[in-house]
């Protein structure tokens, strides 16, 4: 077992450097640590100006989405052990501006999110005060995608988002089936029309790789292809693929 | 509003097309959105992106296979067209030429078909009262529709002309 490892980080200061470039730190190996121990490890005793987003620290925050050799990874879910002998490169998630360091800018991401209205909406008022109950199989059909995390690694995998910036993106459409798929819901059609308009599900080739990526098993490739089937026997059918 | 009730909301806003740099696009930001930083570093995507992981090169090899398909069927179509000029004068092709090139294209429409067959499962959602099909269903329907419709093609091929 090594001593150390050699963590090489892209670095990134808007007001220094024309563009990003990697640093290298020797951190100690544990065999129990993250990437992001080691980054903590790194601002904590080597370069406190090393910025990166964290927060639970258990992949449930979502926060810690970086590129690790190359790879979309939460931070928090990446272990040195799976990448020895090093070193291991640490960039920030692809397809995003970098802003400074491992952070990115994700405004794009939250307009997106924002445009595919990822809550329940009900044209009438509710169906009566208190709960909205659900049978088990009825809650089968959208629990999949209610297990986003928001963390974007999808984004950082997807290779049409570069090519197409305004593809609404894998997380943004899978939410927006969850929601479809929710019998709360009553804006299924809508939420349909909304999804085959331009920069949504015909933007994606299936690549495949959201899914890959997916540290929660999300699955936003079938939730993309599922919407593209069902539109199109929306077209061909008479009852509307439903 | 009662707890429970939900605002009566729309899907038809429209959304704003993106800045040039392609990351603003969406809805026009909320008063609470933090503005985009103005230096932010805009990351190309590298023209061998393919290269870079398996699934990428795996994806650019199923789509492809899809170019093969297509010269096969060209050359169907220009086989189909010599034909008119009657039997007595058609030469079909051949040669260890045409028979190379028509086992890469039946490689691609395997390759091409098993890679579609298989994500049948995954793509198709048929409801089955409060549940829905098994993909696992789905797929052997598929497989078992793909030997029927070849074994048909087979036989017609075989003892169609007798």
């Amino acid at each position: 077992m090594p001593e150390t490892i050699t963590l090489s980080v892209t670095r990134f200061d808007p007001d220094r450097d024309s563009a990003p470039h990697p640093q290298s730190y020797e951190v100690p190996y544990q065999e129990d640590w993250v990437v992001l121990d080691a980054l903590n490890w790194v601002k904590a005793h080597v370069d406190g100006s090393v910025n990166y987003r964290w927060s639970c620290r258990m992949g449930i925050c979502g926060s810690c989405g970086m590129n690790v050799n190359g790879r979309p990874k939460l931070g928090c879910s990446a272990f040195l052990r799976d990448y020895l002998p090093g070193p291991i490169v640490v960039e920030p998630m692809a397809n995003f501006p970098v802003v400074r360091d491992l952070v990115v800018d994700i405004s794009s991401f939250m307009d997106k999110l924002k445009w595919v209205k990822p809550w329940i909406i009900r044209e009438e008022t509710a169906v009566g005060p208190g709960e909205h109950r659900q049978t088990p199989a009825q809650i089968d059909q959208y629990r999949q995608f209610s297990m986003c995390i928001n963390c974007m690694l999808c984004y950082s995998a997807c290779p049409v988002i570069p090519i197409e910036p305004e593809f609404v993106g894998p997380a943004a459409i899978a939410l927006a089936r969850r929601y479809e798929l929710d019998s709360r819901d009553r804006a299924g059609q809508e939420r349909l029309r909304t999804l085959t308009g331009s920069d949504a599900i015909w933007d994606c080739s299936f690549v495949g790789e959201c899914s890959a990526v997916c540290p929660k098993g999300v699955d936003p490739a079938k939730a993309i292809q599922q919407t593209k089937f069902e539109s199109t026997l929306g077209m061909l059918l008479p009852w509307g693929g439903r | 509003m009662r707890s429970g009730d939900v605002a009566k909301v729309r899907l038809d806003e429209a959304r704003p097309a993106a800045g040039v740099d392609g990351v603003t696009a969406g809805t026009a930001a909320h008063p609470s959105t933090p503005a985009k930083p103005a230096a932010a570093y805009p990351v190309k995507q590298p023209f061998t992106w393919w290269t870079r992981r398996r699934g990428y090169l795996l994806y650019m090899l199923r789509e492809f296979t899809a170019v093969g398909i297509a010269a096969w069927m060209i050359l169907f179509l220009v086989e189909i067209a010599r034909a008119r000029q009657g039997a007595s004068g058609y030469q079909p092709l051949g040669g260890p030429l045409f028979i190379a090139v028509g086992v890469v294209c039946l490689a691609l429409a395997l390759w091409h078909s098993y890679t579609f067959l298989s994500l049948a499962g995954v793509i198709m959602r048929i409801p089955l009262g409060d549940r829905t099909v098994s993909p696992r269903l789905i797929v052997g329907v598929m497989y078992g529709g793909l030997v029927a419709v070849t074994a048909v093609i087979a036989g017609l091929l075989i003892w169609g002309g007798a």
